[in-house]
């Protein structure tokens, strides 16, 4: 099997290689889907450009990543130029060997803790519980799912930031259920830097490791208390390098308003062009809210027994709903999926979610083409696509969650759906008790 | 006796004048251009001798007091505006003597002790627009730029303290169309309107019939005549050039006339003008097809300078008295058409790419001499159209060359425009090719304008360069007033500033009939996720019996109900539910093993 794993390895490589050093390079680089004004990588060349000449690039619009983050790809394009393609290669396979041995570990963590909970259970089929197999096999689906992935392969060929942004989301995962508390909150901070959103996941991070602690509050606090000063501190590393506070606003202020609106995978670009200028804030702030706090209370609340889970929905969650979503987004939260795999069977839209996916990649595109380059087509097409793409994702975390909560209906009151002998059914009820 | 009380109001004029110490003077330069066409440059100059002070505008004589005003009240010292429709070509007409882009171009510099300029030019430009009835007011600091090395003052400065580049704004609108409403506003600037001198020339009918014509305004500080230059006096200068096509005025024949291409004669001088000269270039007399020039000029002047010699027939309009006449120039034998030697330096400029996703600007600056020549390339950008500082490129025979200095300003969406300044040697004889990428840019769309597919306009570069040779060279220079101060004035090397073709770029527009339906729409899938996680976060999963209904409700529940379980028979004995709860929108069936 680990054979299997490293051919894996060596395929995906060799695939993200060629694929950066072809002609199809630019052409990928390009694509509004992968490409945004966050992560391009034509506009990191550009701001260490204006860098190095003495301007500071966060006085224009075209350089949007953080001071830390300016410093690190200037030094990567004065120094080794030539390496940077192994750099982002590097770092994808990093993050999927780090999905890998996350996913071991938790999968592992929850046959352990079925183990020790199983005079609890229902009587229940087999097929609900995880199996000895799943430890095996979930984390070989997880790395699959992201060597393999399309989204993933091209973010990589395109060298879009994307693919840093989710190697600290790996690390912060895998720091996670190893229990890491400083690795995690560096990587967390970290990732916040650049996409800003993930900051709410230090909720479900302070969940998971406060598992199974005496003193629960405290230690929560305590990885808060730490989190907090490391983002402090690289955000005064960030004012230090930047010399004025003006990247606060290039970087935070662009994600918060929106102000440019090239078309990309996400919600925010079109509804934001056509929106009347007197209700921008409000729906502003509306579609923000949405994107980065709506959901974590009551997912918090929901969940508070599988951090980890509102940890995946979460970072669902933000790639649907944050302002410049790109495809790496989708490609990272689709490789956690595998490491749900105990709740599959309750799971009913993978085919229709997989048919929009596919539909929706191949249709995305070909509107472009004839919106921008035929003239034929116009923005309405492109947005329809984005909207379709974005309603399959928004099925997949919504069926993730019923399926999770039936499963747990399932686990506790066994499969049977009968009162009394007779047929019942299950429903959602808003109720006191 | 009308006669005598006329000459005595003149009289009482031009003594008034003397005390007053400010002169006015009108010119006016006809030039047969090598391609056909006849160049035709007005300019009218008020040279009033006092020093600086917002005081002195409140009274004024021959100055316009309106403009005046402007000027005090915004404590400028400098001010150029140029108002223009169509394009002069340099490959084939030569140099202006002021060069202006497309559409309208504003530059000013403000007094060392004015605070707050980007506030002082916006309200300037506003008070322009008023004045020439032009879209001035359009201009503000999302569209200004302050160059620092390619406008310098053209009149006086202080040496011990010179004003420097953040006292200047420069601000082009290639969008503006010029028109009669904006030559009537113009007209009413000069002393004696457009009712007397060669300001009567000028008909909006005749005037609009050009391929190219461009009204200027221009004001500086010059030194007073042989003084050192401590107390610097005002000159005002307003120009008028035109560009004829004969083809057009009358295709039979290459003759022309002042009344063939004004549709008037000549009717005697502005009274209050020291001076009234026509300037007829007739150096082509000797190179091209021989014409006869009626009347006879009063004067042959033969100027050299910068090693090219060029003869000019002065016609002293004072001397003509008040009658029309005409000045005509007719060919003996068909004109034949000599091939055109392009100017020193010239220049085009076109956008690259295709679709509406990624392009390009490239400027070819052709230098036709056999030194080397040092240019500044200047690049004002609106900011819907950003660009790409590392890919800016200079090539030259299909060979990279490093440019001398760059200057990049980043633009900011709706707040500053690209400003782009390069210092770089051309070759000689060669082409230099300069091109920058730039992004397609989706805006607002409440900030397309009413015919969005018609496209966005970028303004021309600029071109300075200092010429070594005085080929073409049409200008004044500095320290001249007049048009006979360019006779003879040989100099080390001649300023010129020329400008490019302004492009239109298209950028990609959204539908502009769809924002309730994108909201909808939007919304609509924002509900889609917030629904059911609603539901998850706040409901319980519970096990509900069937109830059963009476009445009709009950009776088709009951059915559906029954033929379920018939139908889950027949399925390999699973148990198929319903759970008719609408809220959820994934939890419409459970399937179950």
């Amino acid at each position: 099997m680990e054979v299997l794993v490293l051919l894996e390895y060596l395929v995906a490589t060799v695939i993200r290689f060629w694929l950066s050093k072809s002609d199809y390079n630019k052409l990928i680089a390009d694509r509004v889907e992968i490409s945004t004004p966050l992560n391009s990588w034509k506009r990191v060349t550009e701001g260490a450009a204006l860098y190095n000449v003495g301007t500071s690039p966060y006085l224009g619009d075209m350089f949007h990543d953080n001071p830390l983050w300016l410093v690190a790809f200037n030094w990567m394009l004065q120094n080794v130029p030539q390496y940077i393609t192994y750099i982002f290669i590097l770092s994808d396979m990093m993050t999927a060997h780090l999905l890998f041995l996350t996913a071991q570990k938790f999968v592992g963590n929850l046959l352990t803790r079925q183990i020790n909970e199983q005079k609890n259970y229902a009587k229940v089929s087999r097929q609900l519980l995880v199996s000895p197999e799943d430890v095996r096999m979930a984390p070989i689906f997880v790395v699959t799912a992201y060597l393999f992935n399309p989204y993933t392969v091209l973010t990589c060929a395109a060298h879009a930031t994307t693919v840093f942004a989710n190697l600290f989301l790996a690390i912060m995962l895998y720091a996670t259920v190893n229990g890491h508390i400083l690795l995690c909150c560096t990587a967390l901070a970290l990732s916040a830097q650049q996409a800003m959103y993930t900051v709410i996941l230090i909720v479900p991070v302070c969940m998971y490791l406060a598992q199974g602690k005496q003193n629960k509050t405290f230690y929560m606090a305590m990885i808060a208390t730490t989190f907090s000063t490391i983002l402090c501190g690289l955000i005064y590393l960030s004012y230090h390098i930047a010399g004025s506070w003006d990247f606060v606003y290039a970087t935070y202020g662009f994600i918060l308003t929106v102000p440019d609106l090239r078309p990309n995978i996400g919600l925010f670009w079109y509804f934001f062009t056509e929106m009347f200028e007197h209700f921008r804030v409000l729906f502003l702030c509306a579609f923000q809210m949405n994107a980065a706090v709506l959901y974590l209370g009551p997912l918090a609340f929901r969940l508070h027994a599988e951090p980890m889970l509102l940890s995946t929905s979460l970072i669902t969650l933000i790639a649907i709903f944050k302002s410049y979503p790109s495809l790496g987004d989708v490609g990272f939260y689709l490789a956690l999926l595998p490491m749900w795999k105990h709740l599959f069977h309750y799971m009913q839209q993978g085919f229709i979610v997989s048919c929009f996916f596919i539909i929706t990649s191949v249709l995305g595109p070909t509107v472009w083409h004839l919106w921008i380059y035929n003239r034929s087509a116009n923005a309405n097409f492109y947005f329809g696509v984005t909207l379709a793409f974005a309603t399959a994702q928004i099925f997949l975390v919504t069926d993730l969650l019923f399926a999770y909560i039936k499963r747990e209906y399932a686990v506790m009151h066994g499969l049977p759906r009968t009162i009394d002998g007779k047929e019942a059914k299950l429903v959602l009820e808003s109720s006191n008790f | 006796m009308m006669k005598h009380f006329v000459f005595f109001i003149i009289s009482i004029h031009l003594a008034f004048c003397v005390f007053q110490e400010d002169h006015f003077y009108e010119e006016l330069l006809l030039k047969p251009l090598p391609s056909g066409h006849v160049y035709s440059y007005f300019q009218f100059t008020t040279v009033w001798n006092t020093d600086y002070n917002s005081h002195k505008f409140d009274h004024s004589h021959l100055f316009p007091r309106s403009l005046g005003e402007v000027v005090g009240r915004f404590n400028i010292q400098e001010l150029h505006i140029s108002l223009t429709e169509g394009l002069w070509r340099h490959e084939s007409w030569g140099y202006p003597v002021n060069d202006a882009p497309p559409g309208a171009e504003v530059w000013a510099w403000f007094r060392k002790d004015c605070e707050d300029v980007d506030k002082k030019w916006k309200e300037l430009t506003a008070a322009l627009s008023g004045l020439l009835c032009a879209s001035l007011n359009f201009i503000d600091s999302s569209n200004s730029i302050s160059p620092e090395l390619s406008f310098r003052l053209s009149g006086a400065d202080n040496l011990l303290n010179p004003l420097n580049h953040t006292h200047l704004r420069y601000a082009t609108l290639p969008r503006e169309i010029v028109c009669t409403e904006n030559l009537t506003p113009w007209k009413k600037l000069l002393p004696c309107d457009s009712k007397k001198g060669l300001a009567t020339l000028l008909n909006a009918g005749h005037i609009h019939n050009t391929n190219y014509h461009s009204l200027g305004i221009h004001l500086r500080q010059i030194c007073k005549p042989d003084s050192n230059c401590e107390e610097p006096i005002i000159e005002l200068t307003q120009t008028v050039s035109l560009v004829y096509d004969l083809v057009i005025l009358e295709s039979s024949t290459q003759d022309w006339s002042v009344r063939k291409l004004f549709g008037i004669g000549l009717g005697g001088s502005c009274p209050l003008a020291e001076s009234s000269l026509v300037y007829l270039d007739v150096s082509s007399n000797q190179t091209g097809s021989p014409f006869l020039l009626t009347p006879e000029p009063h004067e042959r002047v033969v100027s050299s300078k910068g090693g090219y010699t060029s003869e000019f027939a002065v016609f002293d309009i004072k001397k003509m008295g008040d009658k029309l006449f005409n000045i005509a120039l007719t060919h003996e034998k068909p004109r034949i058409y000599h091939l055109n030697v392009p100017p020193v330096i010239y220049a085009n400029r076109y956008i690259v790419g295709y679709g509406q996703e990624q392009g390009g600007i490239v400027t070819k600056l052709h230098n036709t001499h056999w030194a080397p020549i040092t240019v500044i390339f200047l690049e004002n950008i609106p900011w819907f159209v950003p660009i790409y500082f590392h890919t800016l490129k200079i090539r030259s025979g299909g060979k990279e060359i490093k440019p001398i200095l760059k200057k990049f300003v980043p633009g900011k969406e709706r707040i500053r425009p690209y400003y782009l300044e390069v210092v770089v040697e051309l070759k000689p004889r060669s082409v230099t090719e300069i091109s920058i990428e730039f992004d397609y840019m989706f805006l607002k769309w409440q900030e397309y304008p009413p015919d969005a597919n018609h496209g966005f306009y970028v303004g021309s570069a600029v071109i300075t360069a200092l010429l070594p040779v005085a080929r073409n060279f049409t200008g004044l220079p500095q320290e001249g007033s007049l048009f006979a101060s360019s006779m003879n004035a040989s100099r080390p090397s001649y300023l010129i500033q020329l400008r490019t073709e302004a492009l239109i770029i298209n950028l990609p527009t959204p539908d502009f009939s769809m924002p309730y339906n994108v909201i909808c729409l939007a919304c609509t899938v924002v509900a889609l996720a917030f629904g059911p996680i609603h539901n998850i976060t706040t409901k319980k999963l519970l096990m509900m019996k069937i109830n059963n209904d009476k009445g009709i409700g009950g009776f088709i529940k009951r059915a559906k109900f029954a033929l379920s379980k018939l139908k889950s028979k027949f399925q390999k004995n699973e148990t198929t539910e319903e759970t008719p709860n609408s809220c959820s929108c994934s939890e419409t069936k459970n399937k179950d093993d």
